[in-house]
């Protein structure tokens, strides 16, 4: 849109004045996590000099364990779900895109209208048949409803990488003896790393950062995961922006730790050797 | 790829080329067996999407044909008579108007302003890489994280209004408790959180145009606003796709920043959506059969809005 030439430095000015604006509410929440809670509201934006972990110990010391219950709920509910999730869409995905039967193809359709419901549309009967297993109000429950509910996701990631796995690669296995299950672990799976990564990356945030499923099914009184830890938080003392940012700040880290250590994995998958020997 | 490509290169020559196809028939006769053995690799996700997606979808028509209150039994069958409720209930009318103009303003403002950012954007160096960073972060935080972030910023006494009474606004509105301001906001938190995600989905598309093309429409005497119009918006057209798609599917189940942020409010529920007020009506009054039906007509008006947005976008990138 700009003549590049006469102006030059326009670009660069724009594109930082913009990101600085766009970033200001993530900086605010960021120095005020390092400031005594006395000094936010009189001078939001200053720099918390000198910085202090007061915020940060409070959150980690609170009687209630409401962070440390909640980050132990978060790391089990989010790591199971996302193996269970990668191992059984990888099996379902490369299943259906690979049978050519009809109902094959009328399961891939009805799991991809499954990509469109909200969560809240299927909530309460999902209590019901959660109470119905015995599973209301714990930590499996709330895994395996995350399977069900995102598993179409996984199956339109893999299904679209199966198909770019050259099917004579399964057949030659199979020629040479394996059976249909060690093809699958040792052929195909190998290759579908990038989907893989692609799967644990985008459900990992997902269900990290899920609110009102496991507000829900977790319930009142038995424990929550960190983020909705936050809310609760938030409850309790609306005023003390220091603790509430801290709060935040702790249950943030570990997801964002997660997908940038991943995300680099990810280009490597797509880029890297997937295939030994 | 290139791997890829290595390994077929030293894969035997297909069964059906191969001398010993003679063995085809035994192989043909063991098919069922093995096909149902390959089946089972599908049942564990099937099982887990039935039981927790369809036999809940299968449920919530059904409960929104009865009058079902877990505290108020016996439950009966009273047809169609949830649904002519919902006709006439104010409050469920209000959160869907409220539902649309949010994802009306997600879908607009997320998809203009990703677009605007990252044709900024365009550039490899490390300037335009750290803030593609910047703008993809709040897509990878929690809308709980980001509604609080945002209540502090937007409340009465909050940073905004602070700000604003600092350079001489004496009377700075209420973001989120003036009934005629709070949608808005709301919808603006979300925008702010989507923009990220179209701006990276619009980069992969800007990548995608080559520019010879680009060069080619210059040396014709294209001036930038035709080059754009004629050159590179017509191949974003997948990108605008995904986008559309992901923002209306955002828009329509807004909830989270709504119990955070305003709880439905400000007055007579100024930001209820409908997700809202499906969560609400299920479970703060039980009333499970009514919101049933509200989940249902909220259902098929995502379901409709997403297919014909997606044919109408898809057609478009097909005829360019």
């Amino acid at each position: 849109m700009i003549d590049e030439r006469t102006h030059s430095w326009l670009r660069p000015l724009v594109a930082l004045f913009v990101g600085v604006v766009f970033f200001l509410p993530l900086y605010l929440v960021l120095v005020n996590v390092f400031k005594p809670g006395a000094d936010i509201v009189p001078d939001p934006a200053g720099l918390p000099l000198p910085p202090t972990l007061a915020n940060i110990e409070a959150v980690l010391s609170r009687p209630d364990h409401l962070f440390t219950f909640g980050l132990v709920n978060s790391i089990a509910v989010t790591a199971l779900s996302i193996t269970i999730l990668t191992v059984v869409s990888a099996m379902l995905g490369h299943y259906l895109a690979r049978s050519r039967r009809v109902l094959a193809k009328v399961a891939m359709v009805v799991l991809l209208c499954g990509l469109m419901i909200p969560a809240p549309v299927i909530l309460a009967p999902v209590t019901s048949v959660l109470k119905t297993l015995g599973l209301m109000t714990t930590l499996q429950g709330l895994v395996l409803v995350n399977v069900g509910y995102y598993v179409p996701f996984g199956v339109l990631l893999f299904s679209g990488f199966v198909k770019a796995v050259p099917r004579e690669l399964e057949e030659a296995a199979e020629l040479d003896g394996a059976g249909k299950a060690r093809v699958f672990w040792q052929v195909v799976f190998p290759l579908l790393r990038p989907a893989s990564a692609s799967v644990l990356i985008f459900l990992g945030v997902w269900i990290w950062n899920d609110f009102l499923t496991p507000l829900i099914v977790l319930g009142p009184d038995s424990g929550t995961t960190v983020t909705v830890g936050v809310y609760r938080a938030i409850g309790q003392h609306q005023s003390d922006f220091g603790a509430v940012f801290a709060f935040m700040f702790l249950a943030t880290l570990p997801i964002l730790v997660f997908y940038l250590a991943l995300q680099k994995n990810f280009v490597k998958g797509l880029t890297g050797g997937a295939v030994k020997g | 790829m290139a791997d890829i490509d290595q390994v077929i290169r030293t894969v035997p020559p297909r069964a059906d080329r191969d001398p010993a196809s003679r063995r085809r028939p035994s192989n043909r006769s063991r098919l069922p067996a093995k096909l149902g053995r390959a089946a089972l690799f599908a049942l564990p996700g099937l099982l887990a999407y039935g039981l927790f997606v369809l036999v809940p979808i299968g449920m919530t028509a059904y409960y929104s044909l009865t009058n079902r209150n877990p505290f108020n039994p016996p439950t009966r069958f009273v047809g169609l008579r949830n649904y002519g409720e919902l006709l006439g209930d104010p409050e469920f009318l209000k959160a869907l108007g409220n539902t649309v103009i949010i994802t009306a303003i997600v879908t607009v403002l997320a998809n203009v302003g990703g677009l605007v950012i990252a044709t900024l954007l365009d550039r490899p160096t490390k300037l335009y890489l750290a803030l593609r960073g910047v703008f993809f972060t709040p897509v990878v935080l929690s809308s709980v994280v980001i509604s609080v972030i945002w209540q502090a910023i937007l409340t009465d006494d909050g940073l905004l209004n602070s700000l604003l009474r600092a350079v001489g606004v004496s009377d700075p509105p209420g973001w989120l408790s003036d009934p005629g301001i709070a949608l808005y906001s709301i919808a603006w938190i979300i925008t702010w959180q989507m923009l990220g995600f179209c701006v990276v989905v619009y980069l992969a598309g800007l990548q995608g145009v080559p520019r010879e093309l680009r060069e080619a429409a210059s040396i014709d005497g294209a001036g930038p606003v035709e080059r754009f119009r004629n050159v590179t918006w017509p191949m974003l057209a997948p990108a605008l796709t995904i986008n559309t798609v992901m923002l209306l599917i955002t828009g329509f189940k807004a909830y989270d920043q709504i119990q955070v942020i305003t709880n439905g409010g400000p007055g007579t529920g100024a930001t209820a959506t409908m997700a809202f007020q499906v969560v609400q009506t299920a479970f703060t009054g039980n009333r499970i059969g009514y919101s049933s039906a509200m989940a249902a007509v909220m259902l098929a008006v995502v379901a409709t809005v997403s297919v014909i947005v997606l044919r109408v976008l898809q057609r478009r990138e097909v005829e360019q």
